[in-house]
This record gives C-alpha cells, structure tokens and sequence, in this order.
C-alpha cells in the first residue's frame, strides 16, 4: 500500500445483496488489498444524502467507492435514484474544490472479484496522488 | 420479545471477538483489538474465544446480558450472513432485544485479505466502527402483519401447477391464474421430457389431474392480473377473464365434450370452457408467486435462412414433427420430402454477441445461455437416429453444456448412435444456402475440431436449436414493479442466499420467469416458493423485519419529497395531522431501500436499524481509527 495513501481511509458503500457479499468472496479467494479500506454495509447506498458525502471528505475520509449492484439493484428505481444524486455530488465537490476523482460510483457483484480489487486500487492511486481531503482545494 | 433491556438505557456495549479457529487469529492479533475495544467509550466488557459461535461462545454472550453486565452486543468474526442470526438468536435467549447488535466482519474482510499490522489495525477499526453504531441503536420489534391463508399464483405451466399443488398441501386456498384455456405451458408442446423420457403429456396430465381435483385450487384460465396492491399477508388483486376467441375456441373444440383434465397434445391440458363473457374477480391473498413463463426465441426472417427456406425449421417445430405418432420408417419425412441428411444447429438466440450478432427488435441481444437446449437437441438427434436409422444427423455445436444429472448420457449416445459433431465459432457461425448436389440445402461451416477445415454438409432439413427468451411482462412488471435482470428475467434478491424472492415481501419467483431451466428445476424451483409462502402464511400473521422507513413527525414538515422519491406504491403517504399534511410509512409495503431518507432535506425520515446517525458513528470510528494508525 501506498504510504500516503494509507493515512486516508477509503470508505466503501456496499449493498448488502450484492457487493457486500462481493467483498466476502474476495476474502473467500484470500486475494489481498490495501488495508485502508473500509466496508460498510447498506440496502443500497442511494439512501445517503450529499451532506452525507461531503461530511466524510470533510472528516478524513481520503476517498469513497459506492459499489452498487447496478442494473441487477433488487430495488426497481434505486439504481436511476442513485446516479442522479451522484451526478448533483459531483457538482458540490466541485463547488468546494473536492476533486471528483474522490467519490467513484461502481456496480459489483457477488463474485466480480477482480472488478472489486481493480477498484480498490484505482481509488488508492487516486487517494495518493491526490493527499489529504481538500488539499486539492488549498493547492488550487 | 422480552423488553429486558430495550434500548433506552444508556449503551453499556459488550464485544466479542472470535478467533475462528485460527482463521481470525493468525493474522490479527485479537489480544490487542480486545485490549483496544475495551477503551473504546460505552465499552463494559470486551472478550475473546475461539469459536464465538459455538455453545460456550454464544454462552459468553447470553451470561454478561442476564447478569446486567451489557445492553448491546458487537461480535466480530466471519461475515454476517453466516452468524448474524445466530447472535441475534442467543440475545433473544438472554432476554434482550435481539436488534441491539451489531456486527464486525473481521474474516472475509481482515484476516483473509490482509496480513500483519495492519490486518490488527483495521480489526481494531471495523470494531470500534461497530461499538459507534451499536452506541446509536434502538430496540425495534417485528412488523407483524394478518395474513390471509390464501395464495395467487400466475401462470399454469409446470411451475405454477406445481407451487399451487405444493401450496394447496399446506393447507392453503389458492387461485391459479392461467392466460390461456389450458394449463402446461412451454412444456405441453414437448414430446418426451429429459432425463427420464417420460411422455410430457403423462407429467401435465398427472400434475394437472392433482391441481383440478384439489378443491382448495381454483383455477381462472383465460384469466391476467388486472389490478394489484396491498403488501404480504393482504394482496388485493383482480383478475380479468375473457371469454376465448379465434385459436382459443378452435382449441378448446379440440377437447371432447370441454372435459377438464383432457391432455391435447402440443396445447395443454384443458381446464374447463372458459367463461362465456368477459369478468373480473377480486382476490385478497397472503402471497403472490410468479410462474409466467418463458418464450421460444423466433428467428428472425433469414437468420440461416430461416423464414425464407421451408427446410429450416426450429427444435420446437421438429419435436411437434417427430411427435406424430405416423412418424415411423427408415427415414424421416417432413412435408412428402424425405430427409436423407439433417443438421442441427446450437445456440440461435443463446450466447449472442454484442458486434458479432444482431440485435432483437428491441435494441437487447440474449447474452444468457439458455441451459436447456444443449440436451433437448441431443435428445432429439438421439430420437432421429434411432427412429430413422437411415437419416443422418449433424450436430454444429459452439459448445456442449449438458449439465444436469442424465443429460450427459445424451452426448455420449448421440455419439455412440452415428451422429457427427462439428464446432464452429461464433464468429464463423454455419452459413445455410439454397440447392445442393442431392440435397436441398447447404450448410458450410470451418469445424474448429478439424483446425478450421470448411465443410461443406449437403443437408434437407436445418433444425435450429433456438434459446429461451424471457416473456413480454412488461404490464406485470411496471404494475407489481418487480425487478428484472440484465438478461430481461426476473430477478431474485439473490441467487444464493434468496433465489426465489423478490425484496416486496410475499412475492415469489417460480421456474423460467426467472432464468432459462429445465422442467425438473422449473419444479423445484416452485416447491422452495410454495414452501416460502407457505411458511409466512401458515402462522396467520407475517413477522417482518423492522429495517423500514420511520418518520420523525416532529422533524416533517410535510414537503411529499420522501412520497416522490418512494419505488414503492403507497408505502409512505400524505396524512392530515391537527398542525399540518405529515408523512407516515406503511411498514408492511416499505421495502426498506432507504431512497426516501436521501430525498428529505430534513432529516425526518430514517431507515430504522441503517439510521444516517449510525452511519455517521461508524465513519467517525473508522477515521479516528485510521488516522491514529496512519499517522
């Protein structure tokens, strides 16, 4: 892992029917990732509000991964829901300087192990170039 | 539930953390994330053990709750599909409200993929996230709903006759919901069913004979699904019924004296005249199974010439050929023209491409493989060669996927029987032409099992082994909104752990709506959904879990955003209150998809047990932690 990559958490939004069992069977296969990740549970992650978002960034969170299950979402709507919500979090970042590189919406399945890792390690590249939340914004 | 303990004491949290053998503790040093949790505010007892979920783990837990020690439980171990319920069912042993818990996934997610400190360090993370939101919950009961001991289930093929039988054993009243006349779908135009070779009009026959003698069974044919709402426990429906025209009443004419249980081959089984003119019925029932269906793909017009050659036909059209009984003699005869040589080909409208195939009408392109259609063309190439030793069978196959137990009987006799196997790309798929030295047509394919030699086969009969397509539910889906896959089928929570829900509770997935299967697995399919129906309704009231949406009245201020942002119908609606119009959630229809609390810009809605409070709790542990650890 990245030295300064891992002083920043990456925060990982998983939906309990499909990424969340995902991740499961990443460690089921013993594939290794960085240690800085951090899997929280969820129905589905278009229930957190853009507040929601901009407080983790604005606490130390270096980067978020909403791993949804996409298309294959159980919840007729959700999915539609969710894209739209990502796109007006997108637009605060941008007011507040937060480069959008941050927050990376995916869809993962219950067995895309590799999708899951691929993520993961884009997100810490993206993490250690970027530093501390916010930095970016100082530094523009 | 006991109310020991029910959450409104402050948190006095005790956690738990499980070596799992050596699976946790060969990588995280549990002595130190016990140590650490023990600091961790709110924290009265931290312990460890080898196996937190055996007896003496569980044990641990359910002594520190009756001895007053704790009033909220954090395990960390495996991931918590495999142990959440156990804990959850030792607190409610001790007493307690078994909502009061949380749960550290330190196995999947630390100790297997993650090695040395800092496996430790983020166990020590993920628990302390834990003990952050454990700090924040609330004791929540079940839903409990009545339930009407009455289940609908749409569609009369095999899957639907078999959950409505199964469901009917239970002790159940059912209605059964066909479109057409008869009952037996897809599988009444088959002859023989694999692996057992059974006669497909025995098994509708036998299957139908139960269903329409059964008298808590009633069967609505020429029947569809008008008009749905309610939730688990009370579904109000109505069924539309139409009086049977054009084909229909030709059908029906087929049956002597309208006798219901009368097998007509390659239609069904009839179940009565039908109703003389069009009426609705109106239902309440407990749950709802699907078992609508599948449909034959049809090629399109000039897919291996198919529509533009009367010598190309589809595996559905050649079975309801062979199935003629005067089907007999050294070769087989379609149309007056004998059939010196036949070629089957797989995979048309299975495993299609993007950029190689073309696309349906509908812009969508059937990238499932189809299953059932590997052994159904063997079968049939084994019924040729056996019925009419004189006619000769190719098989152009991409691959051979004959899976289930039997099926491969069938590839190995093909073989033994004379049939010739040729494998072809699907990038160089057959080519099917007009005129042929002595035959009708000719098939030229470069046969991958001869390093790419062409062969040109000089054939009179092309057989396309066509694919199953999920059924035009369009109606059904946006009435019921129920979800469907990328593949277009109905889509179960998930495959493994929840393969025939959807998440509206009480709603049920039976046979090929939800994936290309065989007969067998269309039926057993169907008994797991009777089965699941049958255990919510059997009690006369449903439990439901409690993670649905709350409304904090006080927070409301009546804007409708929560209604507006709902995917479910009337599950959150408008009430009048004596201050002003506030939202309240009708447990029994939330889903518990949480998309009404990111819609409410104040805060007055929250999924109860995935509260934005907990959620914050956890990012504050995780990121003290991990900026502790970093730094």
């Amino acid at each position: 892992m990245d030295a300064c990559a891992g002083k920043y958490p990456i925060l990982i939004l998983a939906t309990e029917d499909c990424s969340y069992p995902g991740a499961n069977s990443v460690g089921q296969a013993h594939q290794n990732y960085p240690d800085n990740t951090y899997i929280i549970r969820t129905p589905t992650p278009a229930l957190f509000p853009e507040k929601f978002y901009l407080d983790c960034f604005a606490k130390g969170v270096g980067g978020i991964i909403i791993m949804s299950c996409g298309v294959e979402c159980p919840y007729e709507g959700a999915y539609p829901a969710l894209a739209k919500r990502v796109n007006g979090i997108y637009a605060l970042m941008k007011k507040q300087g937060l480069d959008i590189r941050r927050l990376r919406p995916t869809a993962i399945c219950t067995v895309c192990n590799r999708a899951f890792i691929k993520e993961v390690n884009l997100m810490n590249q993206v993490v250690a170039e970027l530093g501390a939340p916010g930095s970016e914004a100082r530094a523009a | 539930m006991s109310k020991l303990n029910n959450g409104q004491e402050p948190p006095k949290i005790g956690v738990y953390v499980c070596h799992c053998g050596g699976n946790i503790s060969d990588h995280v040093d549990v002595a130190s994330v016990v140590e650490q949790a023990g600091g961790l505010a709110n924290v009265t007892v931290a312990r460890d053990n080898s196996f937190m979920c055996s007896d003496p783990g569980q044990e641990l837990i359910i002594e520190d709750i009756t001895s007053g020690k704790v009033n909220r439980i954090v395990v960390a171990s495996c991931a918590p599909a495999l142990h959440e319920t156990t804990f959850r069912g030792a607190i409610a042993l001790a007493g307690m409200n078994p909502y009061l818990y949380e749960h550290a996934n330190i196995r999947e997610q630390v100790s297997w993929v993650h090695h040395g400190p800092g496996a430790t360090g983020k166990a020590t993370a993920l628990v302390a996230a834990a003990v952050g939101k454990a700090g924040e919950l609330e004791a929540l009961e079940p839903i409990r709903v009545e339930a009407e001991a009455h289940a609908t289930v749409l569609g009369g093929g095999v899957a639907g006759m078999s959950a409505a039988r199964d469901l009917a054993a239970q002790g159940l009243r059912v209605a059964l919901v066909e479109k057409s006349p008869f009952l037996g779908g897809q599988v009444a135009q088959l002859d023989k069913t694999f692996p057992s070779g059974e006669a497909a009009g025995e098994v509708l026959s036998a299957l139908a004979a139960q269903v329409l003698a059964d008298q808590r069974i009633t069967v609505y044919t020429c029947a569809e699904l008008s008009e749905y709402s309610g939730y688990v426990g009370s579904f109000k429906i109505k069924i539309r019924r139409t009086a049977p025209s054009g084909a229909d009443l030709e059908r029906l004419a087929l049956v002597k004296d309208a006798q219901p249980g009368t097998f007509v081959p390659c239609v069904g089984v009839a179940a009565g005249p039908g109703p003389g003119e069009a009426e609705e019925v109106a239902l309440v029932s407990g749950a709802i199974v699907l078992a609508t269906g599948f449909e034959h793909y049809t090629p399109p017009m000039g897919e291996y010439g198919y529509g533009q050659m009367p010598e190309v036909i589809t595996l559905p059209e050649l079975i309801r050929l062979m199935a003629d009984e005067s089907a007999t003699g050294e070769q087989l005869v379609v149309n007056g023209k004998t059939i010196n040589n036949l070629a089957l080909i797989h995979c048309v409208g299975s495993r299609q491409i993007p950029g190689v195939h073309q696309p349906g009408p509908d812009g969508k392109l059937n990238q499932h493989c189809s299953r059932v259609c590997c052994t159904a063309t063997l079968q049939a190439a084994c019924e040729l060669r056996e019925k009419f030793p004189e006619t000769n069978v190719f098989e152009l196959y991409r691959d051979i996927r004959t899976y289930g137990r039997g099926h491969e009987d069938y590839y190995l006799n093909a073989g033994r029987s004379g049939v010739i196997f040729a494998r072809f790309t699907p990038e160089a798929p057959p080519v099917v032409t007009q005129g042929g030295e002595d035959s009708a047509l000719t098939v030229t394919v470069p046969d991958k099992l001869l390093a790419g030699q062409e062969l040109a086969i000089g054939v009179d009969l092309v057989v396309l082994a066509v694919g199953m397509e999920p059924r035009d539910n369009q109606a059904l889906v946006e009435k019921m909104k129920l979800p469907v896959g990328a593949d277009r089928f109905l889509l179960e929570v998930h495959p493994k752990l929840r393969p025939v829900e959807l998440p509206a509770a009480g709603i049920y997935l039976a046979g090929a709506c939800q994936a290309p299967m065989d007969t067998a697995e269309a039926a057993n399919a169907a008994g797991a959904a009777a089965a699941k129906a049958g255990a919510i309704l059997s009690a006369g009231f449903v439990e439901l879990d409690p993670f649905v949406a709350e409304v904090d009245e006080s927070k409301c201020v009546g804007s409708g955003a929560c209604v507006q942002a709902c995917l479910a119908d009337e599950a959150i609606e408008m009430v009048d209150t004596p201050a002003s119009k506030r939202a309240r959630v009708n447990p029994a229809l939330c889903m518990g998809c949480g998309v009404c609390v990111a819609a409410c810009e104040q805060g007055a809605i929250e999924l109860s047990g995935w509260t934005l409070g907990q959620y914050e709790a956890m990012v504050d542990a995780i990121v003290a932690q991990a900026l502790r650890q970093g730094a």
